[in-house]
């Protein structure tokens, strides 16, 4: 029971983790962005180059984040703000983007399956159990991810533009924020999220070109269900991936693996506000 | 002006079977089987544009009913054994669950209230399904890896490159007869204006379903036809990166032409598995390298960039003719209120927009609902044309309740509705327009495009007055303010509707268009018997035309009386004027 619990729990934390980067780029930019497989596969790489490098594997997640950021600025330089205007084309550019990201991978590292060492092994004792240390370690990462969110939107002034213009990018544009700024910065840090998740849960699973895919689309939904709120996009994990490991664990985990999908597009067609705003 | 044009479109459909029949004589055998695949995508990628590009639904799941298709005539085979009772049982099957499947995604996606971009993520999810369910069957649908090797058809390969190429010359052929009818332009009005079509009485969501369901049964005849020529079967027909290079190879081509769309796929599926084989992965990087290009520089994509380099603009259509028609006894029933409204409130969260509003308007009534900004007039004619607006109290039209009904139900009792901001269609032409707002009186028909369009003598008087009517053949966009709300004015008027809710008709005309149009409204009244009601800020327009006015002020009715009696209240000039009431003072 305490073993289905965490299980539970830590699911949730990487779904969260995994999902956030991807949230305040709808919440400011009122896109989806479908690179965010591409980016979270670029941090799983980023990791990969690290450790064969030599690095420590507690540097891969930092590095991750950082290339991620720069690809991301790049991203949005280039692609992202000439699509302003047409936030549907932009959407199809990004998934667009992820084809690129995943081609140039695979013709740079081929199509192999990679390991990347993890930096503690095994498990540790937790709530008188026997649990895999670095799914714990990936819960306390969700909780400091969320809290370091939580602060950077709340505390600094950045954080007030962002919410200004989540809220009403007009009116914030008409209090004279820079809304194209904040754009950029946020459209880069949800990059750097996406591939800091990218290099964090390469511990848990294998490195390849398209260990992006299947997260996306638990992403997205989880997302789409969550609205602008990180507090949503929290319980929505925690719901949503709690249903995944009981339906995985109890019943068939062929419906498992379709558990997200299928529950937020019903939630989405009884309740289009999903878990936002109650 | 149906002459030349028919008949240069047969003479180059003519020309294009015959190439299609006479390739395979020119073609090598390598050439040939991959264009057979091509030409059944190509046909997919020509639904998936009147989907997205005509229509406005952009959906990745056309691939996942290729993969139904394909299904279908797989396993029948596998299970049953060929002959031809089992081929055609297949077929209908495989088009029947694609169909079932397609309304019931249509009936998620396209719901009340259901946000526009929802139908993108079902469809997404629905691939998604379709592979985990394939991946479930175990032996029975070959898991991961498929089945192949059943018996099949017993065609050569040129037979099945003829077919494929018939088929997809079909897919274009039918699909631009379909864009270029009156339906065709029905599309492009609800990708348009969505709301629009729905108060000219329209169950939008009833139309796309259809399209829905249509286009996935095409897609399932294509999948059938690939796995009946491959004898091959596998998950990655219908998975969702099969259903976005279909959206790919649309936007490339060029949505919105049909031709672009199919050209595109033919041509990259071809190239693809030319290059595809030897330099894989530096293929798809280009593909995605253009996608992406294309989306940033030319939305329109390349097809529609090509072909502007190669001619002028097409010539301008002549517009239909106009006609009029008899005006229908549309007294109603006396003994009936046209409108009754009982208890109504609206609220959001705490704040209390509309509260206890009772009011009943008769035929024959022109009733002018005015107030100050803020008061609650357009939230008012809101919730008496759509059911699911108020939050409380009912609503009657012609004593019907209308419940919780969606506006086209609403309509469809006899409402009629003028926004206040002109809500028209922007790409469509004024006569096409007009026609769209005729749909609910005479079927758009899917296949040809009517000579003329009868309109009820309001209507065109309208038109006459404000000269719309010389602008027959003029797209929406390119009127003015003024013009485009005296179009909107004349489609509500071309409804034929027995209770009118006007909301600012006359902001932005001409002095004298506006006397103009408040005889006609007095007229429609006096002599028609219709029920109108009116917002106005104009108290000198109002005080003219109405036979009732009723003063809304902070979310409640103040005063409901005849004009004398309002325009003579004291309280109502201070409300307008701002001095406080004598009382308080």
């Amino acid at each position: 029971m305490i073993g289905l619990l965490l299980d539970v729990a830590t699911t949730a934390a990487i779904l969260f983790v995994v999902a956030a980067g991807l949230l305040i780029t709808f919440g400011v930019l009122k896109i989806i962005n479908f690179a965010h497989g591409g980016f979270l596969t670029v941090g799983g790489y980023a990791a990969l180059v690290v450790t064969q490098a030599g690095g420590s594997p507690w540097l891969a997640a930092p590095a991750a984040f950082v290339a991620g950021v720069v690809l991301g600025a790049a991203v949005e330089r280039v692609i992202v703000r000439p699509l302003y205007s047409r936030p549907l084309d932009a959407i199809l550019a990004t998934w667009g983007l992820g084809i690129v990201i995943v081609q140039l991978i695979t013709l740079a590292f081929g199509r192999g399956t990679n390991f990347v060492p993890s930096p503690v092994s095994g498990a540790v004792a937790a709530f008188g159990t026997d649990y895999s240390a670095w799914r714990l370690i990936m819960l306390v990462v969700a909780v400091l991810l969320a809290a370091a969110l939580a602060a950077l939107l709340q505390g600094t002034r950045l954080g007030l533009e962002a919410r200004a213009v989540i809220m009403n990018e007009e009116l914030a544009q008409g209090l004279g924020i820079d809304s194209t700024r904040v754009r950029f910065v946020t459209f880069a840090l949800g990059a750097g999220l996406a591939a800091f998740a990218g290099a964090l849960i390469t511990p848990l699973l294998s490195v390849d070109p398209l260990m992006g895919v299947p997260w996306l689309l638990n992403a997205f939904m989880l997302v789409l269900v969550s609205g602008t709120s990180l507090a949503s996009l929290g319980l929505a994990s925690l719901l949503l991936g709690g249903a995944q490991v009981v339906i995985s664990t109890y019943g068939n985990p062929v419906l498992g693996a379709l558990s997200i999908v299928v529950l937020a597009a019903v939630l989405l067609r009884i309740r289009p506000a999903g878990f936002a705003r109650g | 002006m149906a002459r030349t044009p028919l008949l240069r479109g047969g003479v180059a459909v003519a020309i294009a079977a015959a190439l299609v029949l006479a390739a395979p004589l020119a073609l090598d055998q390598y050439a040939i089987s991959i264009l057979i695949r091509s030409f059944l995508f190509g046909a997919i990628a020509v639904t998936v544009d009147i989907l997205w590009g005509y229509c406005g639904v952009l959906s990745f799941g056309q691939a996942t009913y290729f993969g139904i298709g394909a299904y279908a005539f797989g396993l029948a085979v596998t299970q049953i054994g060929l002959s031809p009772g089992v081929a055609l049982g297949a077929l209908a099957a495989g088009c029947a669950v694609s169909a079932l499947v397609a309304w019931l995604i249509a009936w998620l996606g396209f719901g009340p209230r259901v946000t526009p971009l929802y139908i993108s993520v079902i469809t997404l999810v629905e691939a998604v399904i379709f592979v985990q369910l394939i991946y479930s069957g175990g032996d029975f649908t070959g898991s991961s890896s498929g089945l192949s090797g059943f018996d099949t058809f017993d065609v050569s390969m040129e037979g099945w490159f003829r077919i494929a190429g018939l088929f997809l010359l079909a897919a274009v052929v039918l699909g631009a007869i379909l864009v270029r009818s009156d339906a065709g332009r029905l599309l492009v009005a609800i990708r348009e204006n969505e709301q629009r079509c729905r108060y000219c009485g329209i169950a939008t969501a009833r139309v796309k379903g259809v399209l829905l369901a249509g286009a996935a049964v095409i897609a399932a005849l294509a999948g059938y036809a690939y796995a009946g020529y491959t004898d091959v079967i596998a998950p990655d027909l219908g998975n969702f990166q099969f259903g976005t290079e279909l959206v790919i190879w649309v936007a490339l081509g060029g949505r919105g032409t049909l031709y672009g769309p199919a050209a595109a796929a033919v041509l990259i599926d071809y190239a693809s598995a030319y290059l595809g084989g030897t330099l894989p992965f530096i293929w798809q990087l280009i593909v995605g390298l253009v996608f992406i290009v294309v989306i940033v520089l030319m939305p329109q994509g390349i097809g529609p960039a090509v072909a502007s380099l190669a001619r002028r603009r097409p010539r301008a259509v002549a517009p239909p003719a106009l006609a009029t028609v008899a005006d229908a006894e549309v007294g109603g029933d006396a003994a009936k209120p046209a409108i009754a409204v009982a208890g109504l409130s609206r609220h959001y969260g705490s704040l209390r927009v509309l509260d206890g509003i009772d009011f009943t308007a008769r035929a024959g009534e022109l009733v002018s609902l005015v107030g100050p900004n803020g008061a609650g007039k357009t939230t008012l004619i809101r919730c008496l044309s759509d059911g699911a607006e108020r939050s409380g109290g009912s609503v009657a039209i012609e004593g019907t309740p209308i419940g919780r009904a969606a506006p086209e139900a609403c309509v469809r009792l006899g409402l009629g509705r003028k926004f206040q901001a002109p809500n028209v269609f922007e790409t469509l032409t004024v006569a096409d327009a007009l026609r769209i707002a005729r749909a609910r009186q005479e079927r758009l028909s899917p296949w040809r495009r009517a000579q003329s369009i009868a309109l009820p003598a309001a209507a065109r008087l309208v038109l006459q007055a404000t000269g719309l009517e010389d602008a027959l053949a003029t797209e929406v966009r390119h009127l003015s303010h003024g013009a485009k709300q005296a179009l909107e004015l004349a489609m509500v008027l071309a409804m034929q509707p027995r209770v009118l809710l006007l909301d600012e008709p006359t902001a932005g005309l001409t002095k004298g268009e506006r006397t103009l149009i408040g005889g006609i409204l007095t007229d429609l009244v006096r002599r028609h018997g219709l029920c109108i009601l009116l917002v106005e800020h104009d108290l000198e327009f109002v005080r003219e035309i109405s036979s009732r006015i009723i003063v809304l002020h902070q979310g409640r009715i103040l005063l409901d009386g005849s004009v004398a009696e309002v325009t003579g209240s004291e309280l109502v000039r201070s409300i307008y004027t701002g001095t406080p009431e004598p009382a308080a003072a």
